[in-house]
């Protein structure tokens, strides 16, 4: 099943308010927004939230592939999957 | 080693031997072999007794010749013997073979000069009855408590803040700016603590009270007079000083034994006492159930080596939430980390036994750098004055291999270290860690962070700052920080102190001696940090007492099951009850929905990080603190007069 941009940010976004941002209702998580500003999320928060990417969306990512560009903010984690999701679909 | 309580009024309209027997009482487990009274026109002093020293001739309160100057102490002094000679020698008289004559003599001979002479752990009472003053005084790093209150020019004071609320004349309310020092350094500082108008005494400080106004004084100030290079001999001076250390913290009239957690630390003092101990050592350890905290197999280990006998008490997955309210009852704070839990099983084993004094190997990382803040500190700055060396910012996978284990974390965790503050910050060392904490105060009830407003304890932290802390080295900053934030509002309270004398069981620190605090001071920084390698002039003068094998194992940081020991099977229904919406409401200080997704979190198993953990356990003890200490009253049955072994009053004369 192929998801949208917007949609994967969707289900991000909602993932990260229900387990991270439960103490702040009126958060606003901005697609751009760098994540690890303002502690909304941690070290440990984001190795959850790579664990969840993953299972979430069917792929895999490597060491390398844990960087700010790929998992800093929704707009990158949306990329990042696509990306990945569109590669899969071309190897399968 | 004691409980103490008193009372000073501004006018001489008398204290009752009730109220004193209250705040006796309330401090009994302090001190369970003996209790006794003085009881004044103008002031009231209440002591229990935990005999270790002159057991026969040791009780308390106590008079020089005359009767002028009535003590109540809690504490040694290691060096007694040598006092007393030379007090003896200037014409003063002794009726017993204890410490608390030496303190009421030496103060007789010296005033508050004494305190410089004295080494030990100590917080005592003195009141001087024809001026009419209350001396009060603290040993150097706060190993021993005290507590004090003054409500419109009266005086209450006591080893512990329950003795303070047991007398039913001072109320107990909540300092939100000691709750958020609780949630942002693990303890309230010196003077603060969570408790409305109740102050601690700060360490290394004495004050006198008189006609309803306390004075207070620094007499002891933490220096580092850090040397260019190591002394040629630095091995033989370190070994010099620990046998000394230990040696003088086994006088005592009972069989001092040792806790061993299986690092290097404990391992040094309980071999060293060993060696010295006329009888064989007892030694006391925690297991754990699950096996990421325990580490049996090196106390066992250590044990053999030194042929103590040896005990230990399993901590199992529901041992930590059955005591953790007997825990804050002890306490008194609410607390971030579950660790002083088994500390508090410890000292039960260890009083069963039939041992009342322990060594144990408390501060030795504070003066050896062995935490590893001390070792972040080091990289961060190395990463900072080089931004964006990728080779550089690895260094900081090494000081936590578990986590990078599977590739995971990566560049966000070392983004944490790297962004948690500027190089110019004086609190660097310590952001990482007050930021982590604070993430508590992410659970505020509304009413209660606007009630917080201006306070910005950080701020605060940094204006305390002495002069002269502007010119170490960052590494000597981050032990002066460690000093007084951590090991003074935290280690040697809520996991030392109130632990161990929960159940009457001494704490004796070989490392907190102030001449070997003053020796490591003046090192330079590599002899204790070099590299990444802690403790490092401390492993090198090891194998005198240790076995290799122990004096170079790796440092596993003491730490006990958080948040996953409240939940799950077997966990207790109290639990729910104190995060449910009534309870957090009636408490009004963290926020019902915010609580919730964290519980809801909790029981779904996916509290993992530092972050959530603290948070869980800071709400949960909070919560629990407040029930037993603000909501209701601490009341307690009084010690009766007719039990005490000693009462002095105004007419009192000398004992023969």
């Amino acid at each position: 099943m192929q998801s949208s941009h917007s949609e994967i940010i969707t289900r991000v976004r909602n993932f990260i308010k229900d387990n991270f941002l439960y103490m702040h209702s009126d958060f606003q998580l901005g697609d751009d927004d760098r994540l690890l500003e303002k502690g909304v999320m941690d070290s440990m928060s984001i190795v959850e939230m790579i664990e969840f990417v993953e299972s979430e969306f069917g792929i895999r990512t490597t060491g390398d592939e844990i960087a700010e560009t790929n998992f800093g903010s929704l707009n990158g984690i949306a990329r990042f999957v696509s990306g990945k999701r569109t590669a899969l679909a071309a190897h399968s | 080693m004691c409980g103490i309580a008193g009372i000073a009024r501004r006018y001489p309209t008398g204290v009752s031997p009730e109220t004193l027997g209250r705040m006796a009482a309330a401090i009994r487990h302090r001190g369970p072999d003996g209790y006794g009274y003085y009881v004044g026109q103008r002031v009231g002093f209440a002591h229990v007794r935990l005999s270790i020293v002159d057991i026969a001739g040791g009780s308390q309160p106590m008079t020089n010749e005359d009767g002028q100057l009535v003590i109540i102490y809690d504490g040694e002094i290691y060096n007694h013997p040598e006092l007393r000679r030379e007090l003896e020698q200037l014409g003063h008289v002794f009726r017993t073979r204890c410490d608390t004559e030496v303190l009421v003599h030496g103060y007789e001979q010296w005033g508050s000069a004494m305190l410089q002479r004295l080494n030990g752990q100590f917080a005592f009472a003195i009141y001087d009855r024809r001026e009419e003053t209350i001396f009060i005084a603290r040993d150097r790093f706060g190993v021993r408590p005290l507590f004090y209150s003054q409500p419109s020019g009266a005086f209450y004071f006591g080893s512990e803040i329950k003795a303070i609320l047991a007398s039913g004349e001072v109320d107990a309310g909540v300092d939100p700016r000691g709750m958020d020092e609780v949630f942002t350094f693990w303890g309230a500082r010196a003077p603060r603590t969570p408790f409305a108008g109740i102050a601690s005494l700060e360490p290394g400080t004495y004050g006198i009270w008189k006609d309803g106004a306390l004075w207070l004084r620094r007499y002891y100030e933490l220096d580092y007079p850090e040397a260019g290079c190591e002394p040629t001999d630095v091995v033989e001076q370190l070994d010099e000083h620990m046998l000394r250390s230990v040696g003088v913290r086994l006088r005592a009239d009972v069989p001092v034994g040792a806790y061993l957690s299986g690092g290097l630390d404990s391992s040094i003092t309980a071999s060293l006492a060993a060696a010295a101990s006329p009888d064989t050592l007892r030694t006391f350890s925690i297991t754990f159930d699950d096996p990421k905290f325990d580490e049996s197999v090196f106390q066992r280990a250590v044990a053999a080596d030194i042929g103590s006998i040896h005990e230990v008490t399993a901590i199992r997955a529901n041992s930590i939430a059955a005591s953790f309210p007997d825990v804050l009852w002890h306490t008194e704070t609410p607390l971030l980390r579950t660790a002083a839990v088994p500390m508090y099983h410890l000292a039960r084993l260890t009083r069963q036994c039939g041992i009342k004094a322990v060594l144990t190997g408390e501060g030795a990382d504070e003066l050896f750098l062995g935490n590893d803040l001390f070792k972040e500190v080091q990289v961060r700055h190395f990463c900072l004055r080089n931004p964006g060396s990728v080779w550089r910012e690895r260094l900081v996978d090494r000081l936590y291999p578990d986590l990078m284990a599977h590739g995971r974390g990566g560049e966000f965790w070392r983004r944490f270290f790297l962004d948690a503050g500027a190089r110019s910050d004086p609190l660097f060392s310590h952001l990482p860690r007050f930021l982590l904490g604070s993430r508590v105060k992410d659970f505020y009830s509304p009413e209660f962070r606007a009630g917080i407003g201006g306070i910005n304890v950080m701020a605060e932290l940094r204006a305390s700052l002495p002069a002269r802390f502007f010119a170490w080295s960052p590494l000597n900053k981050a032990a002066y920080l460690e000093m007084t934030t951590l090991l003074a509002s935290y280690l040697l309270s809520s996991q030392g102190d109130r632990m161990g004398m929960a159940h009457g069981v001494e704490g004796r620190f070989p490392f907190l001696d102030h001449r070997l605090y003053e020796f490591s001071a003046a090192l330079p920084t590599g002899s204790k940090l070099r590299g990444l390698r802690e403790k490092e002039v401390l492993r090198r003068w090891a194998p005198r007492v240790l076995n290799p094998r122990i004096s170079s194992r790796t440092r596993q940081a003491y730490r006990a099951p958080d948040a996953p020991s409240f939940f799950g099977p077997g966990s207790p229904e109290w639990v729910g009850d104190h995060l449910g919406d009534d309870a957090l409401r009636r408490v009004g200080i963290f926020s019902p929905p915010a609580v919730q997704g964290l519980v809801r979190r909790c029981k779904a198993g996916r509290v993992t990080g530092f972050r959530e953990n603290q948070a869980l356990i800071g709400i949960l003890s909070t919560q629990l603190w407040y029930q037993r200490f603000i909501e209701n009253r601490v009341s307690i049955d009084p010690l009766p007069l007719r039990g005490a072994s000693v009462v002095l009053d105004d007419g009192v004369s000398v004992p023969a």
